[in-house]
């Protein structure tokens, strides 16, 4: 079957049940989106599926019904990077950084569809990613700061 | 009386679930069924709709889904600080379907992982506020799916096509991971839904 991830199209010969994330590692050697829990417990797999971020742990690549994939790879690039992962590096987030993937394209998600978020709705959207080292506080200053970079543009 | 299928009622991917599983609705003719009966009927109900595959995600004004039943001890809210604000499908913050994937209609085993998501072939979501079931009493429960202001303007026919379209509803009965299913089966809640409609739906209050 044809996936398209990152604005390429992929042809994969695997089980319409494998997970999205099992394609992205393995067959596809895109290795940005984590594997964590597998259950959607976690959100280091997060990707963006038109648009919507999604645990890519929980979704069978057969239900992907023609939806772009967006990872973090095709976020940004070294030379432009996206509000977010600026954001990130200006506030030194990353500890381990196991998570962060997952934790920059839930954010660039959230700022997709609400530009200017509260504490209230950062921590609501932002909880559904976990980050073992507890970075939690420069998560939150980080999504203001994109949030402020992505309204100057 | 003529049994009614409802197989062309529903449009696109959900159309070929349900007719799957879909429930034969089969009201009893009027005046054969005693408001005892009908009584009896709805205590079956009200064990379906308490139960928390069903009662979970029917949480009133809360935007909140709750955990409870025998595998999550005291009942507490949907971890991860769930929030599935006023569309109820938690568009203004984390999307259900975000973690909750829309499944193809054809996969059985989908829900096969314990911890894992639950997931159908249609869009998870909250149920709408009126229909507040978590921690209500049987009686309130029963005065509210009686009244059309309450229940989405549903007859009792309506009612029980509502029960036939809605496959998150359908998981309750095939929950999978290990999860207690809903007692009964669809068809038995169907047609203790239309029993206690044909007695007139009596509540255990009056």
């Amino acid at each position: 079957m044809e996936v398209r991830v990152n604005g390429n199209t992929h042809e994969v010969d695997v089980s319409a049940d494998m997970p999205l994330l099992w394609v992205l590692r393995d067959e596809l050697g895109i290795t940005g989106p984590k594997y964590g829990c597998g259950i959607a417990q976690c959100g280091a797999c997060t990707v963006h599926v038109d648009g919507v971020a999604v645990r890519s742990c929980q979704l069978a690549v057969g239900d992907l019904a023609g939806g772009e994939v967006l990872t973090i790879e095709g976020l940004g690039t070294p030379d432009t990077l996206h509000a977010v992962q600026e954001a990130w590096i200006e506030h030194q987030v990353a500890q381990c950084g196991y998570c962060q993937s997952g934790q920059i394209m839930q954010a660039a998600a959230l700022l997709d569809r609400t530009p200017a978020p509260s504490d209230d709705v950062i921590d609501a959207v932002m909880s559904g990613n976990l980050c073992r080292c507890g970075t939690y506080p420069r998560i939150r200053a980080a999504v203001k700061t994109a949030a402020t970079k992505l309204q100057e543009v | 009386m003529k049994k009614i299928i409802l197989f062309g009622a529903l449009l696109g991917v959900a159309t070929f679930a349900l007719a799957e599983d879909a429930a034969v609705i089969d009201p009893p003719m009027e005046g054969s069924v005693t408001v005892q009966q009908g009584l009896d009927a709805w205590s079956r109900i009200h064990d379906v709709v308490s139960h928390p595959r069903c009662a979970n995600c029917h949480t009133g004004p809360s935007d909140r889904p709750m955990w409870s039943g025998p595998s999550f001890g005291a009942p507490r809210q949907h971890g991860m600080n769930i929030r599935a604000g006023e569309s109820r499908m938690g568009l203004e913050y984390l999307q259900c379907s975000s973690c909750h994937t829309t499944k193809d209609e054809n996969w059985d085993n989908a829900n096969a992982m314990p911890h894992a998501a639950p997931r159908v072939a249609m869009g998870w979501a909250l149920a709408p506020m009126e229909a507040h079931w978590f921690g209500r009493t049987a009686e309130q429960i029963c005065a509210q799916l009686r009244d059309p202001e309450q229940n989405g303007g549903r007859d009792m026919i309506e009612l029980a096509e509502h029960l036939n379209h809605d496959l998150i509803l359908h998981w309750a009965w095939a929950p999978g991971g290990g999860r207690e299913p809903a007692p009964y089966s669809l068809q038995e809640h169907v047609d203790d839904l239309l029993d206690w409609g044909v007695a007139g739906m009596p509540c255990p209050q009056d």
